[in-house]
């Protein structure tokens, strides 16, 4: 009996192995091995072409190497301002449904308590760090939230399983100095604890690194993929440097904003990112030519874009470190990478609008806090410097003026995609539509994760992005077809993408209160306004901005930033490069043979 | 904005850190060799002195004179113009003295006497060596932010001062004299003013020609030695102190073949700089010696120092208003 027992069972062993393999007995990291870490990285206030496989003369070895090896995509859009994208971002769904319909700071009253319009990232959508951590991945940020800060916002409330984050859209690079008296204090988490401290020789864009490897560090070797978000601050003004980074552009711009862009314009014609003879936006009307300026006034605004190009060149630097230890582990070659930035370059002198006139309480807290004005103390602590309109334009060569608008300055963004997955050919450019919403569309993809219709037991708004697996994985040109489009709306400014055309509503005196029409395909910069003779086209997409509104609720705000705008700067006129000549032409030199020292007496 | 934050800037750099010049063997004083100026800026200082102690303060060499009892009120009018030497910041400098000096001594041969007038004119070059390029426009200015920086300074005082050879006490010193020195500096935090803190050194040697009038003898002097120190800080964007020490050693006078000691004598003190304009700074400061005994060096000195820099082209864009 026991014998024939024994017989039974060794012959039952195959099946009985067989069936554990089927059932799970092997561990669960079996199918997660085979899934990508990912790592998405986002910059902060970056211009289009900053960076140098975009055409920039910035040192950004790092990010050129993930271009090189990846693909460099030139038609990729997020809004105009950080939380409106990274709410797109992180729900896969319009803005005005994510709750950032309009930004915390800026919520007119005729938008107040109107779902989708809270002004963080609202419970209509669930963010797709947490249906990664559902699905067995780690996931992990560090860097700049922006999407709330209530016990419930935070981002261990919204999937993630480790982070280190400032809550707020900015701040201090060194310490948790605020920017306002309303917002005195940055406030910082750490594994969904409010941080009383800070780590020691805090630098925000090392100290998001260094969370960023002890976190994927914490967890090596347990056979689960990660989810890494590294949302850094850089390069958003202040613009705050280590001391040995502060020189290192010195006299690099000295030739002026005009030259610059020229030069970027040439190299992106080079590249391929931009078609031969495409002409750039004209130079804002408020701003001088840069050779009319006295070689001390250009060595001043020079100076606050050498301090701008060594914040990118820092934030590459310590991206480079990231990637430096994901090929020291062994990750790297399993590691999808994405970077892009949240929107377009600061062209507003943000310092001066958070600290308002004299006698205000915004005044007196940046008289103690961020009152080192002295061109010695730019980019050290208490100082506040941006680099303003004229050197936004050049970040954001070609295209037509910057964050906070809807031209395409404002909200198209150097995307690139490297790694894992990827097997469009290396180094190449597409021109595909894209928008941000398709990243949480993407990222769900690669990971084999279903985007819920409900989740804990709440109704969640749809996807609205589309996934670019099959794009990068090199079987589909673009994720939209022609009939595909896009919608923006913020602080009343409005605009339409389908194809190659694009229907834009912009404020005075930026724009003209009225819908633009333009044609990116020949006319990136938006410079000839084609509503006129295609009224066709205006009603199409007019047609679309209607079904825009419906679906997403959009409510124009009966307040905005823009409102005084057009008595605060000059009259607008026309820029024509070299008027008037007297400003321009060169000293007339009698010749020498006819000159004649005079007779005297 | 662009043209009067510059003018507000140029105006601090011009002057702010160009204390009064002085040659004399009390030590020039702190901030004295910074170089943070455009090439031909132009420099007026008017200094006052009060130095009491058993030494001449006219006299370079210090010889001291045990139970003498000097008084001295001197004013140093001076005028400064900065240049480009081989590439580096040169700053040229006329100091004329003029004063009054009341002199007692004790013992069988007590005397008390007294001079006025003017003393010998002083000639001095400052070159810088290394960390300050000759600035000729802004932009150069504007990214001046030394670490380290190292000056020849060369003294040379004319012997055509007032001076009586029956006296003890002459404001002129009826002879040549002569100094060499090196001044240095290290930047020990952010060049930002407001929050500079400097360690400046200056060791210098003072070289001496004979009086051979002097009481109806020959005045020799060996060489003295002189290292002077400052610790200077920023309190504020227009305030300023420094810590003050400065060393003696060496000089030993001979009077008609007999010689007196060597010095080896050490004076601390202090200095404070308020920048009243942008063209104008006010210093103030007091040294005195250590005393370890009678014999030993025994001199206090109290200055305070108007300085008024200009700059033809700053003075063009304040007739134009700041722009």
């Amino acid at each position: 009996m026991v014998l024939r027992s024994v017989g039974n069972t060794v012959r039952l062993l195959p099946t009985l192995l067989s069936l554990g393999t089927v059932v799970g007995w092997a561990p669960n990291t079996t199918a997660a091995d085979e899934r990508p870490n990912i790592v998405l990285i986002v910059a902060d206030d970056m211009g289009f072409a900053d960076m140098g496989m975009f055409g920039g003369e910035i040192r950004t070895p790092n990010l050129d190497a993930l271009a090189r090896q990846g693909v460099r995509f030139t038609n990729f859009y997020t809004t105009t301002t950080c939380s409106p994208t990274r709410a797109m971002m992180f729900s896969g769904t319009d803005t005005h449904i994510a709750g950032l319909g309009n930004m915390e700071e800026m919520v007119a009253p005729n938008q107040r308590g109107v779902p989708g319009y809270e002004g963080v990232l609202n419970d209509r959508v669930v963010a797709f760090p947490q249906l990664l951590r559902d699905a067995g991945y780690h996931t992990y940020m560090t860097g700049k939230w922006h999407l709330g800060k209530e016990p419930d916002k935070i981002p261990a409330a919204r999937g993630f399983e480790r982070d280190f984050t400032i809550l707020q859209g900015a701040g201090s690079y060194f310490d948790d100095t605020g920017l306002n008296m309303r917002s005195p204090k940055s406030i910082f988490t750490r594994d969904g604890k409010y941080l009383t401290k800070l780590p020691k020789n805090f630098y925000a864009t090392r100290t998001y690194t260094d969370e960023m490897i002890e976190f994927i560090e914490s967890n090596r070797g347990d056979g689960k993929p990660f989810f890494a978000y590294v949302a850094h601050q850089a390069p958003h003004d202040p613009f705050h440097l280590p001391k040995d980074w502060l020189r290192r552009y010195e006299r690099e711009y000295d030739q002026g904003w005009d030259v610059t862009r020229r030069q970027r314009l040439g190299r992106m014609i080079e590249l391929g990112i931009i078609p031969e003879g495409t002409r750039p936006s004209e130079r804002m009307w408020f701003l001088p030519a840069a050779a009319n300026l006295a070689p001390g006034a250009r060595a001043i605004m020079a100076r606050k874009m050498e301090l701008y190009a060594s914040m990118v060149e820092n934030m590459d630097h310590h991206i480079g470190r990231l990637i430096e230890y994901l090929k020291s582990t062994g990750e790297y070659e399993n590691t999808l990478f994405i970077f892009f930035s949240d929107n377009g370059p600061e062209g507003t002198d943000l310092g001066a609008m958070l600290r308002g006139r004299a006698g205000s309480e915004n005044f007196l807290f940046h008289a103690i806090k961020w009152s080192q004005t002295h061109p010695d103390a730019w980019g050290r602590a208490g100082s506040y410097v941006g680099y303003g309109a004229a050197w936004a334009q050049v970040s954001a060569t070609p295209f037509r003026l910057y964050k906070g608008w809807l031209a395409e300055g404002g909200i198209r963004s150097p995307l690139v995609v490297s790694g894992a997955g990827v097997r469009q050919p290396a180094g190449s450019i597409n021109h595909g539509l894209m928008h941000v919403m398709d990243v949480a569309a993407t990222i769900l993809d690669i990971a084999g994760v279903d985007h819920p219709s409900n989740y804990n037991g709440r109704e969640v708004a749809p996807l609205q992005g589309k996934s670019w697996k099959t794009m990068l994985a090199g079987d589909a040109e673009s994720p939209r077809g022609s009939e595909d489009w896009l919608g923006w709306e913020l602080w009343g400014n409005r605009a339409i993408r389908k194809a190659d055309w694009k229907l834009l509503w912009m404020h005075k005196p930026m724009g003209i209160a009225d819908w633009e029409l333009f044609n990116l395909r020949e006319d990136p910069a938006e410079t000839q306004d084609l509503a006129s003779q295609h009224p066709e086209k205006v009603r199409e997409l007019l047609a679309l901005w209607d079904e825009y509104v419906t679906t997403n609720n959009v409510i124009i705000p009966d307040r905005h930033m823009f409102e005084s705008l057009e008595d605060a700067l000059p009259v607008r006129v026309p820029v024509s490069e070299g008027w008037p000549p007297m400003n321009f032409k060169r000293p007339f030199v009698p010749p020498k043979e006819l000159l004649d020292e005079g007779s005297g007496g | 904005m662009t043209t009067r934050f510059l003018w507000i800037v140029w105006g601090l750099v011009l002057v702010a850190t160009v204390p009064a010049r002085s040659a004399f063997a009390q030590g020039d004083g702190p901030r004295t060799h910074w170089k943070e100026m455009l090439t031909d800026t132009n420099i007026f200082s008017l200094t006052y002195m009060h130095a009491s102690g058993n030494v001449d303060p006219l006299d370079p060499a210090l010889r001291i004179q045990p139970g003498a009892d000097f008084e001295l009120d001197l004013a140093l009018v001076g005028y400064s113009r900065s240049f480009a030497l081989f590439g580096q910041t040169a700053i040229a400098t006329l100091l004329l003295p003029v004063g009054e000096l009341q002199g007692e001594t004790t013992g069988p041969l007590a005397t008390s006497d007294s001079a006025r007038g003017f003393g010998d004119p002083v000639l001095q070059l400052d070159l810088n060596l290394i960390g300050a390029p000759a600035m000729r426009n802004m932009p150069d200015l504007l990214r001046y932010e030394p670490d380290f920086t190292l000056d020849l300074v060369v003294t040379l005082g004319i012997p055509i001062g007032e001076y009586d050879n029956d006296s003890l006490t002459n404001i002129g010193q009826n002879r040549w004299y002569g100094r060499v020195g090196l001044p240095l500096m290290i930047n020990l935090g952010d060049w930002v003013p407001g929050h500079r803190t400097t360690l400046e050194f200056m060791p210098a040697v003072w070289f001496f020609a004979d009086n051979d009038d002097f009481l109806g003898q020959t005045l020799e002097n060996d060489p003295l030695f002189q290292l002077e120190g400052h610790l200077t800080r920023d309190f504020t964007r227009d305030f300023w102190g420094s810590l003050d020490a400065v060393y003696y050693a060496g000089g030993e006078s001979t009077i008609g073949g007999l010689s007196g000691g060597e010095l080896g004598d050490l004076a601390v003190g202090f200095t404070a700089g308020f920048q009243i304009n942008d063209n104008l700074m006010l210093t103030a400061g007091y040294t005195a010696t250590v005393d370890d005994g009678m014999d030993d060096l025994d001199l206090g000195v109290f200055r305070i120092n108007l300085i008024f820099g200009w700059h033809e082209l700053l003075e063009g864009i304040d007739r134009l208003g700041g722009g």
